[in-house]
């Protein structure tokens, strides 16, 4: 057991000893791997923030109901009582044709707007918030909605949520792709300075090999300088997606004062961070491993 | 201690490096190899230390079959097989304590263990003055002797030299075949490969006789 933690820290120190051997190329690599780590990073921040955007838009789930124009009083109280028989609406309000027309002239500037018309060209309508934004639900609610008595249009803002959330999922789907190709190309950078380590140490394994090492022994430290390697690169990459939103913040900020928003640009989460350092390292252990076994089987082939 | 019966080796492309090959080295004993170059004398060597397997026949060292060995057990045989190479393989990136320190460390030593055995090593070969010189800065004889010191640091029961003197003069050829000598004694079993028969020393021992790859009675 012992002897088992001495090889590890071994191991580990070797792997801060290679790094620091060789200063230049460790550190071209950390920008390497840094750099092609942050795109999926800040993609996936993106994506984050533009979700937290979408949940913040208030008018996002709305739908605005219509009614005809020889829809009397009688009819709105009807549709008031139809209303309160259909499931997943969360709030509903009443705007009557005068007070559309006031708001109207009023966001228009005009103040006799309703005394320059000869008669009030617009309806009487519901403004109805649904209880949820799932865009199938909303698709039902406003076909129910429709065959009420008196409804002239029914327009929903189930198209817009649906394109949003297509354009989410389409987001996160690249995102997937990038992590996906990046780790591929990760694999293959860790996997390359690694082989170029084992050609500079050969002599070492060789020996070690000829006076009882295992494969083990052999493979560790090219495993932990993977490991530490693809570690320190998303420590890079971190720094890289903290730079560059701070960078942004002040025209996120004053941009989301012109909408009076209360958005605030958010950064990588500590756990956000952690799955980063970890996806990272453990992408170079993985290219660390393919390029040792490879190396180790040629030894065996070639004594 | 070691037992071969009717080992063969042939190399791809039909090299035949050893042929029909019995023979039975004893615990305790020391044992020439001799042969003229490519009599298959380090074939012999490494096919004792599982660097190479055997095409035919078996051979056993402390009672292992080399050729059924997995390859995980190999390096378990080998850290009780003290292996010396004409060329000493010693790794010239570090000083010559830590050369001597590499077989410890494989096998686990603390480091206070380590140190203490590295230099009770450094001194049989009369090299303890040298410890922090670099392997570059030894004479021939003196890297044979490191390469000497790193393979018994572990107290290994068999030694394995392959040419041990081969790349010396006779006086610092002499000066090593006196110390396997006292390994002998010291009831290590020693197998010694060489061409040059003047290195044999003088007396019973025993020599195994190669010529292209058979053995000679």
């Amino acid at each position: 057991m012992k002897a088992w933690l001495t090889h590890h820290r071994q191991a580990l120190i070797s792997s801060f000893a290679q790094l620091l051997k060789t200063p230049f190329a460790s550190l071209f690599t950390l920008l390497a791997i840094g750099v092609s780590l942050s795109l999926p990073a800040g993609l996936y921040l993106l994506l984050q923030n533009m979700t937290q955007i979408v949940g913040a838009l208030p008018a996002q789930t709305e739908i605005t109901v219509f009614m005809q124009n020889d829809a009397g009083a009688g009819d709105i109280s009807a549709f008031k009582s139809r209303l309160a028989h259909i499931a997943g609406i969360r709030d509903s309000r009443f705007v009557s044709r005068n007070t559309a027309l006031a708001a109207l002239s009023l966001q228009m500037g005009i103040p006799d707007l309703a005394s320059e018309l000869p008669e009030n060209p617009l309806p009487d309508a519901w403004v109805i918030v649904p209880s949820t934004a799932e865009p199938a639900t909303l698709k039902q609610l406003a076909a129910s909605l429709r065959t009420l008595p008196k409804v002239a249009l029914v327009q929903s803002d189930e198209q817009w949520a649906q394109r949003l959330q297509a354009l989410l999922a389409l987001g996160r789907y690249m995102f997937t792709l990038l992590a996906c190709i990046l780790a591929v190309a990760l694999i293959s950078i860790s996997g390359n300075t690694i082989r170029l380590q084992i050609l500079t140490r050969f002599d070492e394994i060789e020996v070690s090999r000829l006076i009882g090492a295992t494969s083990g022994y052999i493979r560790r430290p090219f495993l932990y300088f993977g490991a530490l390697q693809g570690m320190l690169g998303g420590l890079v990459a971190w720094l890289a997606v903290t730079i560059a939103t701070m960078q942004l913040e002040p025209y996120i900020h004053s941009l989301t004062q012109l909408y009076a928003s209360p958005f605030r640009l958010r950064t990588l989460s500590i756990e956000e961070i952690m799955i980063l350092l970890l996806g990272a390292s453990a992408i170079g252990w993985v290219g660390a491993y393919l390029a040792v076994g490879r190396t180790l089987a040629q030894i065996e082939k070639s004594p | 201690m070691i037992t071969l019966a009717h080992v063969s080796k042939r190399y791809p492309g039909g090299y035949e490096a050893l042929k029909d090959v019995s023979l039975d080295i004893a615990n305790g004993e020391m044992v020439f190899v001799t042969g003229h170059s490519g009599a298959g004398k380090s074939t012999l060597i490494k096919l004792i230390a599982a660097i190479e397997r055997p095409t035919g026949g078996t051979i056993t060292v402390n009672r292992q079959a080399i050729g059924k060995l997995r390859r995980g057990a190999v390096p378990y045989l080998r850290r009780n097989i003290g292996l010396i190479f004409q060329d000493h393989k010693l790794l010239f990136d570090r000083n010559v304590i830590q050369n001597v320190l590499l077989p410890l460390h494989i096998a686990g030593f603390n480091r206070h263990d380590a140190a203490a055995r590295a230099r009770a090593a450094l001194d049989k070969v009369g090299l303890l003055q040298r410890e922090k010189a670099h392997p570059v800065t030894l004479s021939g004889g003196e890297q044979q002797r490191l390469c000497i010191a790193r393979a018994i640091v572990s107290r290994p029961s068999l030694l394995l030299a392959d040419e041990p003197t081969g790349n010396l003069d006779s006086e610092y050829a002499s000066e090593i075949m006196v110390m396997f000598k006292a390994f002998n004694q010291a009831g290590t079993t020693v197998v010694i490969s060489t061409h040059d028969h003047s290195a044999i020393a003088a007396g019973n021992t025993r020599i195994i006789r190669l010529d292209h790859g058979s053995l000679q009675t």
